[in-house]
């Protein structure tokens, strides 16, 4: 594994991406936060926590999402990815620093909603770290479902489409800022073919906010590995 | 040394490569055809991009399928339309690029500097790439190809699109470049230019190899002379007559009214299929 290449990759494409275009950040934070301010007023404060744990859900799942953007921009529009191909980097290395990536861009947003979630008592250090976690696991998702798309396009043009409509789906369709038991069930089984939803109801229920449900960290994870399997498969390493 | 054994290639039905057969052993070796020809295909294929549908390649008696992580240390290919990262900068880039061939971040950074001022980039090192004319971010792509030291440097289309002038500083820049390199293009001047082997594709095959001058030989002591609706030629390209004709007549067409231009490469696709009277 070439770790130097994936931490100067993210150094380079994540963190000074934040300081060369601001502008995509701000962007990335404008649906979260503008849920916050809305659920906040519209709730009283009453579901403050789950805008705090959607929003910092959604921050995560949108950025890995568009990743698909740049993953496709790599590989059709500049080529970057073929540069690599022809060269010793291997494909998990190109992945992992992709990936690692997306999630440095997260950063800013992950550290704004943690501070909120300590400010309004939501978080602890526990509750952090496994927070955390399961960021870790939606942003390896969701970044491989950004391979399988970029891998199946064939033609840049639709791809800031196509990640606008996933993110919103991914996103808000999702119990990621509401309550999971308040919608349907045979509804919610749809939902859970997004990550995103064992997620939230893993997380809902480890805060206390409603009931637990064990089942959510296995489907978590059998979809994290089954996203890994097939972005691996669909990125075109080889074609 | 590239042994290119039976190649073939489709795409679900179109047949981007129909056997081709050849070997490649020169320092700068160049692959000229129109779009189309299946250039991109052959150099994807030499460079570990793409899987042939049948064939086998062996670079420098390695096997393409059998010995590809060997095969990768030792060629770096420029794909066609290949641009440098808007927000990242030339030293970045090159940086990046040699730490993923395994240098450390000191090495790739002396070897990356070292690069850029070789050609000529050094004021331009950090300036994100966005900012740079198109034959500067095609150079920071020549500055990969010149740190990285390999045996084989794959340049497909290297200057198309680009300004004469630019095109100008991007060849001085890949004389620069002691690799083995394999380059395609559909400039006959660049090929020219930059080799002296010349492998000339059409519609998938190997239609002829050799020198510029072997492959020009045909045109030897000849001129092209072109006349828009003119009554004599031996290729009509629209209304545009185009004849072959020796030296010493040239005075004579000129006074028939015909333009009388030098024989380039070009001409060798501009006479695909006529009989050259000697
Ligand atoms: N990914 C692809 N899918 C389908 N057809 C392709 C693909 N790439 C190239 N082709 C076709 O294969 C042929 C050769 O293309 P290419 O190798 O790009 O030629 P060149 O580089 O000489 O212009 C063309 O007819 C082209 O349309
Ligand atoms: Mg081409």
């Amino acid at each position: 594994m070439n770790l130097r290449f994936i931490l100067i990759f993210s150094y380079n494409y994540g963190l000074k991406f934040i300081k060369r275009g601001p502008s995509y950040l701000i962007a990335s934070l404008a649906l979260p936060l503008s849920l916050l301010f809305l659920i906040f007023i519209i709730s009283g404060g009453r579901l403050l926590p789950y805008a705090i744990i959607g929003g910092v859900l959604s921050i995560v799942t949108s950025n890995a999402i568009n990743g698909a953007a740049d993953a496709a921009f790599f590989r059709l529009q500049i080529r970057f990815q073929d540069l690599f191909v022809a060269s010793p980097l291997t494909k998990m290395d190109y992945m992992t620093a992709l990936t690692a990536s997306y999630f440095v861009f997260s950063l800013p947003g992950i550290i704004l909603y943690v501070s909120l979630g300590f400010i309004f008592h939501i978080l602890n250090l526990l509750k952090l770290i496994v927070l955390i976690l399961v960021i870790f696991l939606i942003t390896i998702s969701f970044t491989n479902l950004a391979f399988i798309i970029a891998g199946l396009l064939k033609h840049i043009r639709n791809v800031w489409g196509i990640t606008a409509i996933l993110s919103i789906i991914a996103t808000v369709l999702t119990p990621t800022f509401y309550p999971y038991f308040i919608i349907p069930k045979n509804f919610l089984m749809v939902l859970l073919i997004s990550p995103i939803t064992p997620a939230s109801i893993f997380l809902q229920g480890y805060f206390g906010l409603a009931p637990y449900d064990a089942i959510s960290i296995p489907i978590l994870i059998i979809e994290t590995i089954a996203l890994m399997i097939m972005g691996n498969y669909f990125i075109k390493w080889r074609e | 040394m590239i042994r290119v054994k039976d190649l073939t290639k489709k795409y679900g039905n179109i047949h981007a490569l129909k056997g081709v057969t050849i070997e490649i052993n020169d320092k700068v070796t160049s692959i000229i055809g129109r779009n189309g020809a299946g250039k991109t295909t052959f150099i994807r294929i030499l460079s570990t991009q793409l899987k042939p549908t049948s064939g086998s390649v062996n670079i420098n008696g390695m096997d393409i399928d059998r010995d590809i992580n060997k095969i990768r240390k030792i060629i770096l290919s420029i794909p066609q339309e290949a641009q440098p990262v808007g927000i990242m900068t030339p030293l970045e880039h090159l940086e990046l690029y040699l730490i993923a061939r395994g240098y450390s971040l000191s090495e790739a950074r002396r070897e990356g500097k070292y690069a850029l001022e070789e050609l000529e980039m050094e004021e331009f090192k950090d300036v994100p790439c966005d900012e740079l004319s198109g034959g500067m971010k095609r150079k920071v792509f020549v500055a990969m190809a010149l740190a990285s030291k390999v045996d084989i440097v794959f340049l497909d289309e290297p200057t198309t699109g680009l300004d004469p002038l630019s095109r100008m500083e991007v060849w001085n820049s890949i004389r620069k470049l002691d690799s083995n390199i394999i380059l395609t293009t559909h400039y006959m001047e660049e090929a020219s230019e930059l080799s002296n082997k010349v492998i000339v594709f059409n519609e998938g095959q190997v239609v002829s190899q050799g020198t510029v001058r072997d492959l020009l030989a045909p045109f030897k002591n000849k001129v092209r002379v072109e006349k828009t609706n003119g009554e004599e030629y031996d290729v009509k390209i629209g209304k545009l007559s185009i004849k072959y004709v020796p030296n010493d007549r040239a005075q004579e067409y000129l006074s028939k009214g015909y333009d009388v231009k030098n024989i380039t490469l070009d001409d060798l696709f501009i006479s695909r299929g006529v009989t050259l009277e000697s």
